[in-house]
């Protein structure tokens, strides 16, 4: 049976196309099933449709080719030994100038005024004298480390005294009793001045500078602390050095 | 600015078996790819051009293979790229009459192509053929079928991508080509043997 009609042909194309119903669909398969003829008409036309696809496909492979030899064969920047030499130091300075940078950053935010005076403070301590057997009932006590003892045997006293004061000042700010520490030195310092003596007089000024620190007082310290440094001969200017005063400083900025 | 990416295997091969984002599929197996294959072909006697043509090739019979349901996923991507790669390379070789005896007892204990595979992508000078003839086609025959059977666009979307007056007249244009194209493939008995194999493998 020979269905080679221009109607059947367009069948055929519709079928390739896929744009039949599906009842016309089956008809035609069927048709096919049983004519070889319009099976071979069918397969030059599958066989076509084919070709163009390979075409498009080689096509647009050839067209994306030409793209990716130009993005995967892009030739690569050659840098320089100078140059690379600058980059490599100036990249070592930036990281050293953040590492500084981040050190003093955490220096001043991590700054207290209890760090600075840990970092500052060590406990008074009597000398001890050989052979010598007359010490006072006070000295005694804070040699005990009796702070509460010593304090007690100050306010005890008929008459003043100052290395007992000076003494009860260091067991008040041992015992964190900052405002009796600084009345205790003070005191200590005023009655030097009233005698125009200078008994204990260095130790009082060094320990009533911690004591204004840690109660937060950094005017008050800073002045202190920039005379002791100033007077060579004072006993603790050696100790009072520029990163105790800056450190003050920046305290008293924060 | 092009947002470069790679794709997952099963993406990919979902991509090539559904025609969506064919470019940046395509695309993604260059980058993952291109140099690994045009590495073999190049220690193998190849040229950079040689590898590039190879790396075509190999591409298109990829496609044409995942389309056709040949690629089942039993191997990688990468695996499969490699091994038609060799498969091409070597057929080309020995088409020069330059296969080593050491590439080809290589091909022999490694290459394993399946049979419907091999002839996918075997017949480099058929294939070379069917772009022949469809490249003899006139500019407008060419770019209607390729619009309608390559991109799949609708008669509508190809009205809008050309200068005729309805969907009808591209209609008829389009049967004219078809037909044309059909006497131009069947009066070449070895071109229908070669597209035969591309159908059907």
């Amino acid at each position: 049976m020979d269905n080679s009609t221009p109607e059947m042909d367009e069948k055929l194309v519709r079928l390739l196309d896929g744009d039949l119903s599906p009842e016309e669909r089956i008809t035609v398969e069927q048709q096919l099933a049983g004519n070889a003829l319009l099976l071979q008409q069918y397969d030059r036309l599958l066989a076509t449709k084919a070709a163009i696809r390979h075409f498009g496909l080689q096509q647009q492979v050839g067209a994306i080719h030409s793209q990716m030899m130009a993005e995967l064969n892009a030739p690569i920047k050659k840098i320089s030994p100078v140059r690379k030499m600058i980059r490599y130091t100036s990249a070592i300075a930036a990281g050293i100038l953040l590492l500084v940078a981040g050190f003093f950053a955490y220096q001043y935010f991590s700054l207290t005024p209890e760090k600075v005076f840990s970092a500052n403070y060590q406990a008074y301590e009597l000398n001890t004298s050989r052979g010598t057997t007359t010490n006072s009932l006070i000295e005694e006590a804070f040699r005990q480390k009796k702070y509460e003892e010593v304090i007690r045997l100050r306010d005890a006293a008929t008459e003043p005294n100052i290395k007992n004061e000076f003494l009860a000042g260091a067991a008040a700010l041992e015992l964190n009793n900052l405002s009796l520490a600084r009345q205790r030195f003070a005191s200590v310092i005023e009655q030097n001045k009233t005698a125009n003596t200078t008994v204990l007089n260095d130790e009082a000024e060094y320990y009533l500078a911690l004591t204004q620190v840690r109660q937060k007082d950094f005017a008050a310290a800073v002045m202190l602390l920039e005379k002791i440094q100033q007077d060579s001969g004072h006993t603790y200017s050696a100790k009072v050095k520029n990163g105790l005063l800056n450190d003050v400083r920046k305290l008293s900025d924060q | 600015m092009e947002v470069i990416r790679n794709f997952p295997d099963s993406e990919l091969v979902a991509n090539i078996r559904s025609g969506q984002r064919m470019e940046d599929t395509i695309k993604a197996i260059y980058r993952g790819h291109f140099e690994g294959l045009c590495w073999y072909v190049m220690n193998n006697s190849g040229s950079r051009q040689d590898a590039e043509d190879i790396f075509q090739e190999v591409l298109v019979s990829f496609i044409e293979l995942v389309q056709q349901d040949k690629f089942r996923g039993e191997s990688t991507v990468k695996t499969f790229l490699y091994s038609l790669n060799r498969y091409t390379w070597l057929n080309e070789l020995k088409r020069r009459g330059r296969a080593l005896a050491r590439e080809e007892k290589y091909e022999k204990g490694q290459v394993h192509i399946e049979m419907d595979a091999g002839h996918t992508i075997a017949n480099r000078e058929g294939k070379a053929e069917v772009l022949k003839v469809v490249a003899e086609l006139g500019d407008t025959c060419k770019k209607i079928l390729l619009l309608f059977y390559y991109e799949n666009l609708s008669m509508k979307e190809i009205l809008d991508q050309t200068d005729y007056e309805s969907e009808q007249v591209v209609r008829n244009k389009k049967y004219k080509c078809l037909k044309q194209l059909e006497q131009m493939v069947n009066a070449n008995p070895a071109l229908r043997e070669t597209l035969k194999n591309l159908i059907h493998g």
